[in-house]
């Protein structure tokens, strides 16, 4: 199974996400980064690999806000880069500004999640988030692995 | 006494009364005094062409001064009548001397006609010729007279330098030109700014009457003659009824078929109207010099004889003359001198005033203090500060409204620094407050924001004198088939009560005011600039401070989400380990992290309307309050909600976001400040002055009158946290804070039980229309 990738500085918000993904019985492998740079370096066909893992992610959940390359920029590097445009890519964040939420759609999110602030709202996001991503609809297979 | 007056009064003849109000007397301003071609007989004159100096007009009298008659001397050349040894040394004065526009002496010829006598020749230049003139002083006796004249000028001096002010430096003046001179009556005569007369010293014979403090209109000394006083450094009238001596040929045949222009003529034959003035006053002779004062004429002394005629050779006339220089060179010294004290004492107030304004906020308390203020120094009974509209006032003035007419009027005023002793004879409004107000002193700081300070002169009540009714200062007669001016007749005394006048302003005093102007200005324009400095600053630290909060709100609701988390965490996974206190404290936490929550995001939104910018795009305001109307029913399904939307707002070029926001938030408080069972709003818009207001209308728990302010400030709440739903406090202040970044206004009409209405703007209201 290809793995999902966490772009996530925090390792609260990264352990609650993990802990609400188990809850709902994830069972693809996990990756993070925690930073936007590392993320790339892991994107990016011919970079050393880090984490182990060889796959390519199937999917990304991305931070909004991240310390140096935010989440923005991050999906302009990604959207000039043809082979990583077929990798579905969910923003997560704390900002409701429509602005932000429309600039993550101009550069290529497939979606965009506002980070709960209740743990049940967060199940439930996360529930509906595996259900049509992982259950419903069909993810490419070897995404990033070149033309 | 003046030459060429405008007489005045009764003639026993039809006779039409013309006041200074009603007659045109620039006609007798233009009587042209310096043309009439005619000279007086106490000495002779040629007219000559120059450079041959052959003789092209004289006066009929030239045989009493030079022996030959006036036709015989017209064509011939001056060298054959005063000899070669006299010519050479007349022609060299000739070309040392410019002899423009001043009469000067030239030489002294003994006399043909007298043997022990003297003939003075003087002589000016005017229009390309030459004038002489012949005078002569027939004895020795009279030469050595005058004389001793000159050494008794020195006991004269020695008196002089002993007056201590103006007034008593002139009294001895007068006197001692009294002693000199012989005649009967000296005094000065000084002109006030209108050009009306007052005599301010006087030395007479015991017998006669006194002139002093008597005032003159002034048409007595009208415009022409006051030019003539200006020009020439004496003028002597040495026998009032003096026949004129012609000159022939009548008209100079040089001069354009003119009469010779005698202006700078010694002898130059004065007005009709003039000997007929003196006359009816009983003067039988006269000698005028005037005093000048930086150039301009300030007065006359004035000698006039009443018993018979008066000659003063030129050997008397001239140390006189010198005497009256000097007098005219100390006049303004001796003012200045007189008001020393006070001159340095505004100074003093100045400098203070002016070190008060430099630490104080605003003029008004500057220059209103207890110990320091605009009343300190200046003889002034009242004063006025008018500065954005507002007047403020010290001592005795005029009404608020009165200074505000007063204004008015001094805002049609071209000059900077206004001084009047009559006011309500400029501003007829002030007839009203007379008696506080009739002199007015006014200085404008600023052009542009109608900034003026003023001091107030109380009436004074007092009386003038005048030598006859200056009411009535001409006469016209009608007699004949042109207009004749007629010397009046009535000297006897006029007492006029003046009203509308206060003591005028001295100069001291104006020039005060006038620095006080210039160095409020400069305060002002260095203000301007500190203001500007601070401005820039301030915009910058609110930037700052808005840019702080934003991101602050922000970020500070990342570690609480955390925490609220993690208590979820623990209250969830370990339900098992905690007692019911520790999942009960738990819930605290929860319920405490939730609030902050709240707070920090409405914060965030707060400090996110000031920090994103406005663009204005045209929307329909139906629609937009249509669509939160929808969705906020959706959200409040169970309670019972009638809103009645206007149907045709306007379409206005405004802020999407912010307007949604201004209405989502004034209908969401229509909904949750109401108890009623069926909860009524009202959405709609009227034009007042040509602008949109809109307003939200409930039938809510309202708002009483005292909180109207309140309510829009960040964090303020009228209720209890856990009344109506809870809420941050912040609703209205970000509705507030949406409202007046485009430019409009928001404010509440509220009856408690009934409900209230808010009303706001979009855009910028006219200054003059808002409250």
């Amino acid at each position: 199974m290809s793995p999902l990738l966490i772009v996530e500085d925090s390792d609260e918000d990264y352990e609650v996400l993990c802990w609400a993904l188990h809850k709902t019985g994830f069972t693809h492998p996990i990756i993070r980064a925690a930073c936007a740079e590392e993320a790339l370096s892991r994107l990016f066909p011919g970079l050393p690999q880090l984490g182990g893992i060889d796959e390519s992610p199937c999917m990304v959940l991305l931070d909004f806000n991240l310390p140096g390359i935010n989440g923005l920029q991050m999906l302009k590097e990604i959207r000039q880069t043809k082979p990583l445009l077929a990798i579905p890519i969910v923003v997560m964040s704390t900002s409701n500004n429509p602005l932000d939420v429309e600039a993550c759609y101009r550069f290529g999110a497939a979606g965009y999640i506002l980070k709960p602030f209740k743990l049940e709202e967060y199940l439930e996001k996360i529930r509906g988030l595996e259900d049509y991503w992982f259950n419903t609809a069909l993810l490419p297979e070897c995404a990033g692995g070149g033309d | 006494m003046p030459e060429a007056p405008i007489p005045s009064t009764a003639t026993n003849r039809e006779a039409i009364l013309v006041t200074a109000n009603n007659v045109d007397l620039s006609s007798c301003d233009r009587e042209q005094v310096h043309l009439v071609g005619a000279i007086q007989p106490h000495g002779a004159l040629l007219v000559l062409q120059e450079p041959a100096l052959r003789i092209v007009q004289a006066s009929t009298n030239t045989a009493d001064f030079l022996g030959i008659p006036c036709e015989q001397l017209v064509g011939q050349c001056l060298d054959g009548l005063l000899g070669d040894e006299n010519s050479a040394a007349m022609r060299v004065q000739l070309l040392e001397k410019k002899l423009t526009g001043v009469l000067s002496h030239l030489i002294s010829v003994p006399c043909p006609l007298h043997r022990e006598g003297v003939l003075h020749i003087s002589g000016n230049r005017i229009d390309g010729l030459l004038l002489l003139e012949f005078e002569r002083t027939t004895s020795t006796v009279e030469m050595n007279h005058a004389y001793g004249y000159c050494s008794r000028l020195q006991d004269t001096i020695q008196q002089l330098y002993g007056g201590t002010g103006l007034l008593s430096f002139l009294s001895v003046a007068v006197e001692q030109i009294r002693i000199l001179t012989g005649f009967e009556r000296v005094m000065v005569y000084r002109f006030d700014r209108k050009g009306s007369g007052e005599v301010i010293v006087e030395a007479k014979d015991a017998a006669l009457e006194a002139y002093l403090g008597l005032h003159y209109p002034a048409s007595d000394v009208p415009e022409p003659a006051r030019r003539l006083f200006a020009l020439s450094p004496l003028r002597h009238l040495p026998n009032v009824d003096y026949v004129p001596v012609s000159l022939f040929p009548e008209l100079s045949p040089l001069a354009d078929g003119h009469p010779v222009d005698l202006s700078h003529s010694f002898l130059r034959s004065v007005s009709e109207m003039y000997t007929g003035y003196l006359r009816n006053m009983g003067v039988k002779a006269t000698l005028v010099m005037p005093l000048l004062k930086s150039g301009t004429l300030w007065g006359l002394i004035s000698c006039m004889h009443h018993s018979e005629p008066k000659y003063l050779s030129y050997e008397q006339r001239f140390p006189i003359e010198l005497l009256s220089r000097m007098i005219s060179l100390r006049i303004g010294d001796l003012e200045n001198l007189d008001n020393y004290a006070y001159r340095t004492r505004l100074d003093q107030v100045h400098n203070q005033l002016i070190s008060v304004m430099g630490r104080a906020d605003t003029h008004h308390e500057a220059l209103f203090g207890q110990h320091i203020n605009l009343l300190n120094g200046i003889d002034a009974d009242g004063a006025a500060l008018l500065e954005g509209g507002k007047v403020t006032l010290m001592g005795i003035t005029p009404s608020e409204h009165q200074v505000g007419l007063l204004v008015e009027w001094l805002a049609q005023q071209e000059a900077d620094v206004l001084a009047t002793h009559g006011l309500p004879n400029d501003c007829p409004a002030a007839e009203d407050f007379s008696e506080v107000a009739s002199g007015l002193l006014a200085i404008r700081v600023s052009r542009t924001s109608a900034t003026w300070v003023m001091w107030f002169r109380a009436e004074v009540l007092s009386e003038t004198h005048w030598a006859g009714d200056p009411n009535k200062p001409v006469i016209i007669d009608r007699d004949g088939q042109a207009s004749r001016l007629q010397p009046r007749t009535s000297f006897a005394l006029w007492t006029e009560a003046v009203r509308g006048h206060s003591q005028p302003w001295q100069d001291c005093e104006i020039d005060y005011a006038n620095k006080l102007r210039l160095s409020l200005q400069d305060i002002l324009v260095e203000r301007v600039f500190q203001l500007m400095r601070l401005n820039t600053e301030l915009e910058f630290s609110n930037q700052a401070l808005s840019s702080f909060v934003y991101a602050a709100s922000h970020d500070l609701k990342e570690p609480l989400r955390g925490i609220h988390n993690y208590t979820e965490l623990l209250q969830q996974e370990e339900e098992g380990h905690l007692s019911g206190q520790g999942q009960q404290w738990l819930g605290t936490i929860l319920y405490l992290t939730e609030r902050m929550h709240h707070f920090l995001e409405a914060l965030h939104q707060y400090s996110h309307i000031g920090h994103t910018d406005l663009d204005l795009l045209t929307c329909p305001i139906n629609s937009l309050v249509e669509d939160i109307v929808d969705m906020l029913k959706k959200a409040n399904p169970d309670d019972c909600i009638t809103i009645d939307i206007q149907p045709a707002m306007p379409i206005m070029l405004c802020n999407p976001t912010s307007v949604k926001i201004i209405f989502q938030n004034l209908i969401i408080n229509a909904i949750k400040y109401n108890r009623e069972a069926v909860k009524t709003i009202k959405i709609g818009c009227h034009t007042t002055n040509g602008i949109a207001v809109f307003f939200v209308q409930d039938n809510g728990i309202g708002i009483l009158p005292e909180f109207y302010e309140y309510i829009f400030q960040p964090f303020k709440r009228l209720h209890g946290q856990k009344e109506f739903g809870g809420g941050t406090g912040v609703g209205l202040a970000i509705t507030h804070k949406a409202v007046t970044r485009q430019g409009g206004r928001i404010w509440v009409e509220s009856a408690l039980g009934k409900g209230s209405t808010f009303y706001f703007t979009l855009t910028p209201e006219r200054a003059d229309e808002t409250g």
